[in-house]
Parts: C-alpha cells; sequence; structure tokens
C-alpha cells in the first residue's frame, strides 16, 4: 500500500521546505531538504566496522563506514550464517536512528507532573543522587523487601545483563519483558511438546504452511530472507484474515476467519489420522499419548467439513491441502514468530508443533531442528540473598507463564486493582515503551502514576520517557561494544556487536550506566539491609561487616569492573582461542572452520555450513508430548480441543480488530526515523472495499474507531486485502510525547483501543479479540 | 572500463524497500518524493476478498535503464548529459541549467529534480559513490534480502550478469522506442 497525499510531509519541520517543480511539470510539490547525512564522497580515511544491527529484535551483522568520525552507510556483513547477507530496510536507516534529531542527550530530572514533559538537564550524578535517595526513602518503608523495585527491558541485547542488576545484585523478583506482549505461547507450546524451542528450517523445506505469519512484512532472518529466495523451488501456502505481502506472493492463499487457524490444524490432524497419512515409524518412535490423541481427534469428528464452518475455508481444499502437506518431502509447519492473537493461541502451537511431528518434520531437514548451538560460558557473579525479597506475583493465577519475563497484563492489572500482595513502589524501564506497547493505555498510565520512582533508559524521549521522574539517556547500538552472542542451531556462529562510534552527547551503555548507579547504590542499600535482614546481621556478626559485605556480593558493581572490550577478550580468547577473538574484533563473526566452509555460491548468495556439516538431525532422546498433564489439572485442554467460545462471531456492524506492522516499522521503536517515516507517513486503517463503500467510506475519509475501552481517529484504505468483518492497522504509531517530532499524535495507536485480555496458560495479552464499530467523521 | 548493466529476477522482490532505504544513504538522496532514483512499481489483486486474483500480483523493481542510445542524451540542448566509460548515462552537474527536456524525453520516467544541487538527478549506479571507491556493487544490489538485483559488466562473459543473460529468459522495458536499454527482467 502506498497512499501519497498533499499533507503527508510531516517531518517538514525537521528539514527545510523547498516548493519546486515535480517531474510531472504540472503540480508544485514540497520537497523537504535531507539535512541528515549527505554522502562524503571521500576514499580516504574510511573505517568499515562490524556490529549487530538492532532495529528489531532480529539481529543482522552489518558493517558501518565511518567517514571523518560520522557514520555515513550501512552494508550487509556476509559472514554472518544467520543474515544471509542483507540487511533490511530499517537496518539500512539505523543511521537515522543515531543521528535521530529528538534523541535523548542528557539525563533529565522531572520538573511537571508525569506525562507533561517537563525536564531539568542534570549531571549524571545529580541523577543517581536522586534515585538513590528515593531508593532508600522505598526500602526503609518496605522494610527492605526489595521485590519493590521492578525492571524491565524490552531489548533482546544485554536483557541477561539487566536481569543479573535488577535481580541479581538489587535481589528483586520482579522482573518482566515483552515476551508476554510477544511470543511466550509459541515458545512455551515447543518446549513442552519436545523439550526443545528448535528452529524452523526453511531453507530445507520444501512445502512451507503459514498461518498468519507475515514473513515478508515483517522480516526474521534467516526465515524471511530464505522464504524469499526460494519463492521458485519451494511450495508456500499461506493462511491469513489479511492479504498480506507473504498471502499474496504465495503458491496458494487460503482467506480464513480471524482466530479459527486451530480448526484448521485439528482438520488437518483429523484426515492425516484418519487417512493414515502420518509418518508411522516417526509417530511410534517419539510420541507419547498418541492413542489418546488419536481417539480425541476422531472422537471430536474434526472433519473438513466441520472445519470449513469454522474457517470459512472450503472443506476439498483443507482436504487437498493435507495431503499436498503430507506427501511433500520435508513439509514444515511454520509456528510463526508474532504476538499471541486469539485465546487458543497456545493450543494452536500445541497442534502446529504435532502436525510438524506427524509429518516426521522434527530433528530433520525441513522441520524443526534441534541442532548444536555454539555453548557460550555464564559469566559468575555472586548476588546477595536478601531474606525480606518477596517473591513475584505476576504469575499467580498462570498455568505455567515465563519464569524469566512474567506476564505484564497479570502485573499491571494486580497493581491499578490494588490486588498486589505488597506495594511496588519503583520501576526501572529500558528500551521498553510501555504506553504503547501493550493493550489499554489508560491502564499502564495508571500503574505509572502510582510508582513513587519511575527510571526510564532509552534512546529516544517516547511516551514511556515522559512518564519518568529520571530518564538516563542510554547511546545506541552503533555506539556500543556489546557481549558476544551465540546465534543458530543449524548454523550456530558467535558474533560481536563492536562499537561503530563513540558515544555521542552525554549517552552511555547500559553497562556503564549500571557500573554508575550500582557504585552510588552498594553502600546506602547495604546499609538497610543491614538494619533489616537478619541473615545479613548474622553474617556480620561472624564475619565482620567489610568481609559480609564482599563475600555477600553487595558490591553492585562487580560485574562492570572491567570493561565489555575486555570481558569479551577473556571469555572468548578462554574459550574459542586468540584467532575467533581476533575474527570477531575485525570481521565481526566467528565459527568452527569458518574459513574453510564460507563461500558465495552466486551474487552474493552465500553457503556457511557444507551441507552435511548442518546439524539437520542430532543424536538426542526427545519424545512429542500429546497430552500435558498439568493442563487437564487446571481445568485446561490437556491436548489441543476445539471450544465453542473460539468461534468467530462479531455482531452485526461490528468488526474483528486485528493488528501487525508495515514491513519498514518496529513497533513505536522506529516510527520517529526519518528515512522510514518517507515510506509511511502515517497508519491507515484497512477496511473491505465492499463494505466500506456501503459504509460511504473512501480513501484517506477519517474514521472514528470505538472498543469497550476507547477509541481512535484514523484514515481509512478501503482495500479488497481483508475479511469483511475485520479492521486492521499497523502499530506504533501515534506518540503522545511531542518531542518525537515524527510521531507526535500522528496516525492512530491500536492499543488505545485494543481490549486488555490475556490468557491463562502463559498470561499473554492476546491482541486479536477485540471487536469495534466505524464511523465516518 | 565496463559495460555496466542490472539484471533483476523480480519475481522475488517482497516490496520491502531495503534497496530504496540502502540508495537514499549511499547516494544522499532527497526525502519527500516517490521514484526518487529507484522505485518499486506494484501492481494489487483484483476481485474480491474471498476469491481475490493474484495472478496480477506484481513488485518490479526499476530505476534508469541506462540506455545506450538515451533518448535524454540527445534531447539535453546543454550537452550536460553523456555516457562514461563504464556505460553509464552521466551529468555535467556544472552544465545542467534545470531546462527538464531530458525529463521528458526518458521513456522510463527515472529522471527528476533534486532541490538541493538544483539538477536533474537519477540513478548513476553509484557511479559516483561506490564504484568511485573501487567497489563493483550498487547500495540496492549488496543489501537486498531476495538477491533479486544483479549487477555487472555485460562485456566480461564470466561476470554473474552475463552468465545468467545466457542461461535465462528476460525481457526489456519498451525495447522498440531503440534506446537499447540495460536493463534486464528474467522471466
Amino acid at each position: 500500500m502506498k497512499i501519497i497525499e498533499t499533507s503527508r510531509r510531516r517531518f517538514l519541520k525537521s528539514g527545510v521546505a523547498l516548493c519546486v517543480y515535480a517531474s510531472n511539470l504540472d503540480a508544485i510539490t514540497c520537497l523537504p531538504t535531507y539535512l541528515t547525512q549527505p554522502t562524503i564522497k571521500s576514499t580516504n580515511n574510511i573505517k568499515e566496522i562490524p556490529f549487530l544491527c538492532n532495529m528489531c529484535r532480529n539481529k543482522c551483522a552489518g558493517i558501518g563506514r565511518v567517514e571523518q568520525n560520522i557514520l555515513t552507510k550501512i552494508d550487509p556483513n556476509p559472514l554472518f550464517p544467520k543474515s544471509r547477507n542483507m540487511i533490511c530496510p530499517k537496518g539500512n536507516s539505523g543511521i537515522q536512528a543515531l543521528y535521530d534529531i529528538d534523541r535523548l542527550k542528557y539525563p533529565l530530572k522531572r520538573v511537571g507532573v508525569r506525562g507533561d514533559g517537563k525536564y531539568q538537564r542534570v549531571t549524571w550524578d545529580e541523577a543517581f543522587e536522586y534515585i538513590k535517595d528515593k531508593l532508600v526513602d522505598i526500602l526503609k518503608k518496605e522494610k527492605d523487601n526489595r521485590s519493590t523495585i521492578v525492571s524491565c527491558n524490552g531489548e533482546g541485547f544485554n536483557k541477561d545483563e539487566y536481569i543479573k542488576f535488577f535481580n541479581g545484585k538489587i535481589g528483586s523478583s520482579n522482573f518482566l519483558d515483552e515476551g508476554s506482549i510477544c511470543l511466550n505461547t509459541k515458545l512455551g507450546a515447543t518446549i513442552l511438546t519436545i523439550g526443545d524451542i528448535g528452529e524452523m528450517d526453511i531453507e530445507g523445506s520444501d512445502f512451507v504452511l503459514i498461518a498468519g505469519a507475515n514473513r515478508f512484512e515483517s522480516l526474521i532472518t534467516p526465515d524471511s530472507v530464505d522464504l524469499a529466495r526460494k519463492q521458485r523451488e519451494q511450495k508456500l501456502v499461506v493462511l491469513d484474515p489479511r492479504a498480506t505481502v507473504t498471502a499474496l506472493k504465495a503458491d496458494e492463499y487460503l482467506p480464513i476467519n480471524p482466530g479459527t487457524d486451530l480448526a484448521l490444524c485439528l482438520a488437518m490432524t483429523y484426515i492425516a489420522i484418519e487417512n493414515e497419512l502420518y509418518d508411522k515409524s516417526f509417530v511410534k518412535k517419539y510420541f507419547k499419548d498418541f492413542d489418546k490423541y488419536k481417539k480425541h481427534i476422531l472422537d471430536n469428528k474434526y472433519t473438513s467439513k466441520w472445519a470449513e464452518t469454522k474457517t470459512h475455508i472450503p472443506a476439498q481444499k483443507i482436504e487437498k491441502l493435507t495431503k499436498e502437506f503430507f506427501q511433500a518431502k520435508r513439509p514444515l509447519f511454520y509456528l510463526g514468530r508474532r504476538s499471541v492473537w486469539s485465546n487458543n493461541d497456545f493450543q494452536l502451537r500445541r497442534a502446529m508443533v504435532l502436525l510438524n511431528g506427524l509429518a516426521g518434520s522434527i530433528n530433520r531437514q525441513g522441520g524443526i531442528i534441534l541442532g548444536k548451538p555454539i555453548k557460550l560460558p555464564e559469566e559468575e557473579i555472586n548476588s546477595p540473598l536478601y531474606a525480606n525479597a518477596r517473591e513475584r506475583f505476576d504469575l499467580d493465577g498462570i498455568i505455567y507463564g515465563s519464569k524469566k519475563g512474567g506476564s505484564w497484563l497479570n502485573f499491571r492489572e494486580k497493581i491499578v486493582s490494588n490486588n498486589a500482595p505488597y506495594p511496588v513502589r519503583a520501576m526501572f524501564i529500558r528500551k521498553h515503551n510501555l504506553m504503547q506497547n501493550m493493550p489499554n493505555v489508560s491502564k499502564t498510565k495508571k500503574m505509572l502514576e502510582m510508582m513513587d520512582l519511575v527510571v526510564v533508559l532509552d534512546t529516544m524521549p517516547t511516551d514511556t520517557a515522559i512518564m519518568a521522574d529520571i530518564i538516563l539517556p542510554e547511546c545506541t547500538y552503533l555506539e556500543r561494544e556489546d557481549m558476544v552472542v551465540s546465534f543458530g542451531k543449524l548454523e550456530p556462529s558467535l558474533a560481536l556487536r563492536n562499537r561503530v562510534i563513540e558515544p555521542m552527547f552525554e549517552s552511555k551503555s547500559m553497562q556503564d550506566i549500571l557500573k554508575g548507579l550500582g557504585e552510588k547504590l552498594s553502600k546506602p542499600l547495604f546499609d538497610i539491609s543491614k538494619e533489616f535482614d537478619e541473615d545479613l546481621q548474622d553474617s556480620i556478626k561472624e564475619l565482620g561487616e567489610k568481609q559480609a559485605f564482599v563475600e555477600g556480593g553487595y558490591d553492585l558493581a562487580e560485574l562492570y569492573q572491567k570493561d565489555v572490550t575486555q570481558r569479551n577478550r577473556e571469555l572468548i580468547e578462554k574459550n574459542f582461542g586468540k584467532e575467533a577473538y581476533i575474527m570477531l574484533k575485525k570481521d565481526g563473526v566467528w565459527y568452527p572452520n569458518i574459513k574453510k566452509y564460507h563461500r558465495e555460491i552466486f551474487n552474493g548468495n552465500f553457503e556457511y555450513y557444507p551441507k552435511d556439516e548442518r546439524y539437520y538431525t542430532i543424536d538426542k532422546k526427545f519424545t512429542v508430548n500429546c497430552y500435558l498433564k498439568k493442563l487437564a489439572k487446571n481445568g485446561e485442554d490437556a491436548m489441543p480441543t476445539w471450544r465453542d467460545k473460539y468461534d468467530f462471531k462479531v455482531k452485526n456492524g461490528h468488526f474483528r480488530m486485528i493488528t501487525g506492522r508495515y514491513v519498514t516499522e518496529t513497533q513505536s521503536a522506529t516510527t520517529n526515523n526519518i528515512m522510514l517515516r518517507d515510506f509511511y507517513q502515517t497508519n491507515h486503517i484497512w477496511i473491505n472495499n465492499q463494505v466500506a463503500k456501503k459504509l460511504n467510506i473512501k480513501v484517506g475519509d477519517i474514521v472514528e474507531v470505538e472498543s469497550s475501552i476507547g477509541k481512535i481517529r484514523i484514515k481509512a484504505y478501503p482495500t479488497n486485502k481483508i475479511h469483511p468483518q475485520a479492521v486492521w492497522f499497523a502499530h506504533g504509531f501515534n506518540s503522545k510525547s511531542f518531542y518525537m517530532s515524527n510521531s507526535y499524535n500522528n496516525g492512530a495507536n491500536d492499543n488505545e483501543i485494543i481490549e486488555d485480555k490475556f490468557e491463562k496458560i502463559y498470561g499473554c495479552a492476546t491482541m486479536h479479540q477485540t471487536d469495534v464499530t466505524i464511523r465516518k467523521v | 572500463m565496463a559495460r555496466y548493466a542490472m539484471a533483476f529476477d523480480y519475481k522475488l522482490c517482497i516490496n520491502c524497500k531495503a534497496c530504496e532505504v540502502a540508495c537514499k544513504e549511499e547516494n544522499g538522496i532527497l526525502l519527500g518524493a516517490d521514484k526518487h532514483r529507484l522505485w518499486i512499481n506494484v501492481k494489487e489483486p483484483s476481485g474480491n476478498f474471498w476469491d481475490l486474483d493474484r495472478d496480477d500480483v506484481e513488485y518490479m523493481p526499476t530505476q534508469c535503464n541506462q540506455c545506450e542510445n538515451p533518448p535524454c542524451l540527445e534531447a539535453c540542448p546543454t550537452k550536460a548529459i553523456y555516457i562514461d566509460d563504464n556505460g553509464i548515462v552521466r551529468l555535467h552537474e556544472e552544465l545542467c541549467d534545470l531546462i527538464q527536456l531530458c525529463i521528458k524525453a526518458c521513456p522510463y520516467d527515472a529522471r527528476y529534480i533534486n532541490s538541493r544541487e538544483n539538477i536533474v538527478d537519477k540513478c548513476n549506479f553509484c557511479a559516483d559513490t561506490r564504484l568511485d571507491r573501487g567497489l563493483t556493487t550498487t547500495a540496492c544490489q549488496v543489501t537486498c534480502p531476495s538477491k533479486v538485483r544483479i549487477f555487472g559488466d555485460l562485456d566480461d562473459p564470466n561476470s554473474e550478469i552475463s552468465q545468467v543473460l545466457k542461461k535465462r529468459d528476460y525481457f526489456q522495458l519498451q525495447p522498440d522506442k531503440g534506446t537499447k536499454p540495460k536493463l534486464f527482467y528474467l522471466k
């Protein structure tokens, strides 16, 4: 979709507007002058520095070209197996994230009320001092219950280090991340069914079935790239209530009712079992409780005719699809990598994993790979044990849940309804735009307003940042070295994010921020434990105060005594040798035999491992679990089951609200990026063209969209590419922070109308369970 | 010395915009308008939602065709346009008076006004950026996720583009205009 409107040049104010004649010579168009980085056409003094991208959570390898200390271009790094020698539109525009004029430049202290955006510039020490005074006060009030301090982190890199600081050193049991507003049901369903999160081998499959995941407009490596490059050789079938680019490019597109993919999976299972299409030797060898599953599926009569009534896909097509899937050599039912949509999401993912199992597509080429990742040893850290720190509560009432990232909606609900077992008073938020990222923004606002202390670490003045008491400017991914990371199970490698340029303004890396904070907090927080913690008091009696402090691990900055460069060198040289370290610093990527294996095949397509050296099949015991007792005990279905409540029903005049994103955006993190703003100046709501005609809604008309929790206004985009009873618009737009010059007040934020419902198995927000009305304004 | 050209395995294109961003960053292209240097022609499906006709759906990358017989060159009264040693249609910027006859003459709609330099601009295969620095790749080609673009020297029989044009069928845009375009679309 490309909608050109004369009013679209919102970012003009950050450039200089010039009116000139456009190429058709009859219209006057205003063009902004590109003020950011005209290329420097020099050949001297160019530095090329390998790094890992962070424009989304995917991590592709790039090479930054630095001229006169300015990053002028990003190219793909051909050595990295995962990213397949490509940089996507977002990765290419990382330069504009680095040089975004709206970036946070200095530590800021709030002087107005939360949300009004009034801040005063302070020094780093003043910011830390303020945090210290607040925390001392809070922990005294809470008698050293460290869990009153909550931390959260929405960025994949450095997350473990962040957890080590707040959970380990500070001692809170409350940490939250994006998993419960993202894909935890998929991870959980895979682990509980086959004991591993696996890795999907699209490259090796000859038949890929995708339900809803929009791989061509939400690029994930290597999945999206392999799918895009294999279009000529591999059959791709896509189910979706919206004709996405992935659906349009597929060999077969099956339009489907929202939230009914599970019914299709059950019918496929029924057909496979009834016609004995499945891989019998695989099932016999690996399946547990298959007889139970077989009986369950057959007894429930999940026939193709039954599924037609649920999904709107003709029975005949379901039969044909199932036969093709099971007749393929290496079929893959792609498990997705996307938000949790419907209340049956966990069961859907289970049914998909089981279908892969029925086809024998686990631990083999073209299926779910168990593989052999390169093991990176953990750096040891001595964390104090706080006697008064209480348990986390966000998983209360959740059957499984992620013990790491928890459940945001359950957590928030307990806070705002005053049902938390103890007061939560402080929140440290890193790269996690809570005010835009989860359903029902008003509740998030209320939660933040209830805090005695809110600290935000970020690169941008987001909606969440302007709710903070202290804003700490972190440098971008291009201005820091991070700890080496292990990637991949099938073609494993290590990759290192090198520092491309020095941190700008007064920004610092997360490690440097935590080091400063740790040094400031260690002694005062230790003194509080000394007052309230009987275990520590005993330890002091026994060892003396100095020794108790050291042995107990109360030096909060301990992990950061050495800088990241030194830690990387020690870790890599010790475990993988000097040559590995040299290569990671110089080329950004290393794996055993890289120099022998890595070769170009044709036109930028590389082979990273010869086929017979890839870990398609490994010698590992695993079972495919059909029946999960714990679910049955908790009143949930132990096997994938259809329930009436899953039926797709929308009241007359209502629409199911579904959400997603443009290929150029990563949620709210990129909507201020001036380069990406050039493609989608604002978001539009997709509404079926025939429905729109009846409602007299035309392209660009402003419509009001209302759900039970709120209403928004947005421009309309009538199209034949969406289900008549669904509407869609891209997530991440309409920042309320006026410091975000390009995204402020532009478009609509889906989370102002998406109801805050969550499923009970993983505590994940279900994004597609809201019905809305729509009217032309 | 080369005869640079580009082939497109265009059916692999997913319209992700990586090429456009890479081009803009490499060449410092003005933001805020369509069809600056390179763009993707999009054809949408027809029919109603439950029965979409996707046969016409197409994402077709395009840009200056680097014609061997460029009508823009003929049209320019100030002789600002020339073909360089690599067969790339270039501009003597100081000679361009923005008369814009080249814009009208181009059958591919590849030319536009660069309001920063006050010249008529278009794709030049990164001649003054990447090629000048000794690279043999263009920004759009090297970054492409599906590796749609194959860039190289037609005079070199071993180049990837020569190889692929030998092996695969292709078509060109408006060859009847006699422009001898150097963009090749692989069937």
